[in-house]
């Protein structure tokens, strides 16, 4: 059964997680952490939209890029962000870092670092709820660069033989690190892919919460009822990406794309878009809630979330 | 006559019965000979699961770290364990998180080593020792009935994860079960004394158990009664049985039938070498152009490893 989507609740998680990773990226500037940190900025909205579509029970596997679904999945931000502290008091007592940052109080029991490795560990949740009967979902994240390793078709093949209620989320950005899609191979038609193992597929537009929320309100029960894998490719920008002077590029500069680290141009504010237009997940919000609204959630946001650093 | 297979199949079916809910999977444990036998008969009602799954082995030990950490229970059977190196990134790089949170839930690999001859380089690999070492996993091989006994009932199945082993080579001949006096295990079944006695101190690791069988009936034959072990465990022990044993014997034969230059005993080997002195430690071990087809026989100068026992001049020059 699916619920309505509340704009205003997944907007307020959005603008949360956007914020959150910003105060983040000002102790990245820092150079507080002595852990490697991947932002996600950008890659907001399916994070919230995912914590939307969960439901008690669910499991969500994460990758080494996992800061949007941890935010989105953990009360405290001062017990996230005394995790990248290597802090006793935080949220997996310091012993795992960024990378493999779990919450399983959050139904997230597991984040790897390893290209594709979360895929399996996903498959054997699945089938344990599979066994113990309760109905529950997994959800896991991948990427684009991910995809590219076996492990990604042998966990398709192991889930849709075994008949397992799953959501792979293919988070597609483009780039694995500093190569782009195009200079490192062929195309891959994921949809047909999909089909060849008779795996249903969804496109969302990642940076649209409201969109990919209401999606997902359809594919969860569609895993959960026909006890099948289903493939959700999420093509989204990651943002924080810059341009270095470079003279090649005399006016604009050279693209340099964001994969880890502090995102030097963004800045933590009360609007806290980072790009006008419809890549930024934050932007977009725009189009189902009033900016005055927006506003003045993103300054009681940004308030108490800096109230809750450690 | 009760073979080594069919013994190795009773204790796991009896140990997969224990549990209310367990997850057995790999290829082909539940179609033709169910793996020469070893998958025979397991529950697979209600919560019990046998599956039988695709050629996914790097998936398949994910699938097992994934059902622990849910709190079940679950074995990859493998035909083969040469197969599980392509599972060495779920081995590694799961186990090395997990392991910090002391699972409740469990998970086994059996995996069966081919070492029944002529499987060629790859398929006859041998190295549990290296599986083990890669990422601290626990490793055990058995050979006899008192040693599947201990190990399955300590092992199979416990919160945590294990990798353990079997011979192929074995599966159909009679279960040994042999032993000087009743065996005595040590610790949780890593070290089992077989025998006592002041000839020597013979150790048996990975899966030469036989072979110091062989060679103490053949020492029997010259009225010598050496002390026996089995070192089970794949990953380092507290050897003290076994130094302790040493302090009376002086002398130390130890038979390693595994491909690895990883093994677990260099400590044990160090203190051999201390208290019997260089010329009295014996290690028996593979040599180089072991990996060819051939028949893959392990092979223990029983009779020269007899005459040095025995004191005999004219044995000390072949040394090893």
């Amino acid at each position: 059964m699916t619920r309505k989507v509340d704009h205003r609740a997944l907007a307020r998680q959005v603008l949360r997680i956007r914020i959150g990773q910003l105060l983040v990226n000002e102790g990245l500037k820092r150079q507080a952490f002595a852990v490697p940190l991947h932002l996600a900025l950008g890659h907001e909205a399916i994070a919230a939209a995912v914590d939307h579509v969960m439901r008690p029970g669910d499991q969500l596997l994460l990758t080494h890029r996992n800061i949007h679904y941890n935010l989105a999945r953990c009360a405290s931000f001062g017990a996230e962000y005394g995790e990248y502290l290597l802090r006793e008091d935080a949220l997996a007592g310091g012993r795992l870092g960024s990378m493999n940052l779990s919450n399983p109080d959050g139904g997230i029991p597991y984040a790897s670092s390893i290209l594709g490795n979360n895929l399996p560990v996903a498959a054997g949740m699945a089938l344990a709820s599979d066994v113990i009967g309760d109905g529950a979902v997994t959800f896991v994240v991948t990427g684009d660069g991910a995809m590219e390793e076996g492990a990604f078709y042998e966990s398709l093949l192991f889930m849709k033989s075994n008949r397992l209620a799953a959501l792979i989320v293919v988070e597609n950005n483009g780039w694995s690190l500093a190569t782009d899609v195009d200079e490192r191979r062929c195309p891959i038609a994921l949809e047909a892919l999909a089909s060849s193992l008779a795996i249903p597929y969804g496109r969302l537009e990642g940076g649209d919460a409201i969109e990919c929320a209401g999606r997902l309100d359809v594919l969860r029960p569609l895993a959960a009822l026909d006890r099948t894998p289903v493939v959700v490719e999420v093509p989204l920008t990651t943002l924080g990406f810059w341009h270095a002077p470079d003279d090649r590029y005399p006016s604009v500069g050279r693209f340099v794309n964001y994969h880890h680290g502090a995102a030097p141009n963004a800045a933590v504010s009360d609007w806290p878009v980072l790009v006008e237009d419809d890549s930024d997940p934050v932007h977009l919000l725009r189009s189902y809630v009033p900016d005055a609204w927006l506003a003045d959630t993103a300054r009681d946001l940004h308030r108490s979330l800096s109230e809750a650093l450690p | 006559m009760t073979t080594y297979v069919e013994h190795l199949n009773a204790r796991l079916v009896e140990a997969v019965a224990r549990h209310d809910s367990f997850v057995a999977f790999g290829q082909n444990i539940d179609a033709g000979s169910r793996l020469s036998g070893l998958t025979r008969g397991l529950p697979c009602h209600g919560r019990h699961r046998v599956i039988n799954t695709p050629n996914v082995e790097n998936t398949l030990v994910g699938v097992g770290f994934g059902l622990m950490l849910r709190g079940l229970a679950g074995a990859f059977v493998m035909k083969q364990l040469d197969f599980l190196l392509l599972g060495v990134d779920q081995i590694v790089n799961t186990w090395n998180v997990l392991r910090e949170q002391r699972p409740t839930g469990s998970f086994t690999i059996l995996a069966i080593v081919v070492d029944g001859g002529y499987a060629g380089p790859q398929s006859s690999f041998n190295g549990l020792y290296d599986l083990c070492a890669i990422a601290r996993v626990p490793g055990f091989t058995v050979t006899n009935r008192f040693d599947i006994d201990a190990v399955m009932a300590r092992h199979f199945g416990a919160p945590g994860f294990r990798i353990i082993t079997v011979s192929e080579r074995l599966f159909r001949t009679p279960l040994i079960d042999w032993s000087v006096g009743a065996p005595v295990v040590h610790g949780e079944g890593e070290i089992t004394r077989y025998a006592a006695g002041p000839a020597a101190t013979i150790a048996c690791c990975n899966l030469s158990f036989p072979k110091g069988v062989a060679l103490a009936g053949a020492l029997g034959d010259r009225g010598l009664t050496p002390s026996v072990f089995s070192i089970n465990a794949a990953h380092p022990v507290d050897c003290k049985p076994i130094v302790d044993d040493l302090r009376t014997t002086g002398r130390l034969v130890l038979l390693d039938d595994s491909k690895s230059w990883n093994p677990p005993y260099a400590d044990l080997l160090a203190a051999a070498r201390e208290i019997c002195g260089p010329d009295r430690v014996h290690l028996i071990a593979r040599g180089a152009g072991e990996l060819r087809p051939n028949a893959d026989e392990f092979v223990v100068p029983i009779d020269w490893l007899c005459r040095v026992i025995a004191g005999e001049p004219s044995a000390r020059a072949a040394g090893y």
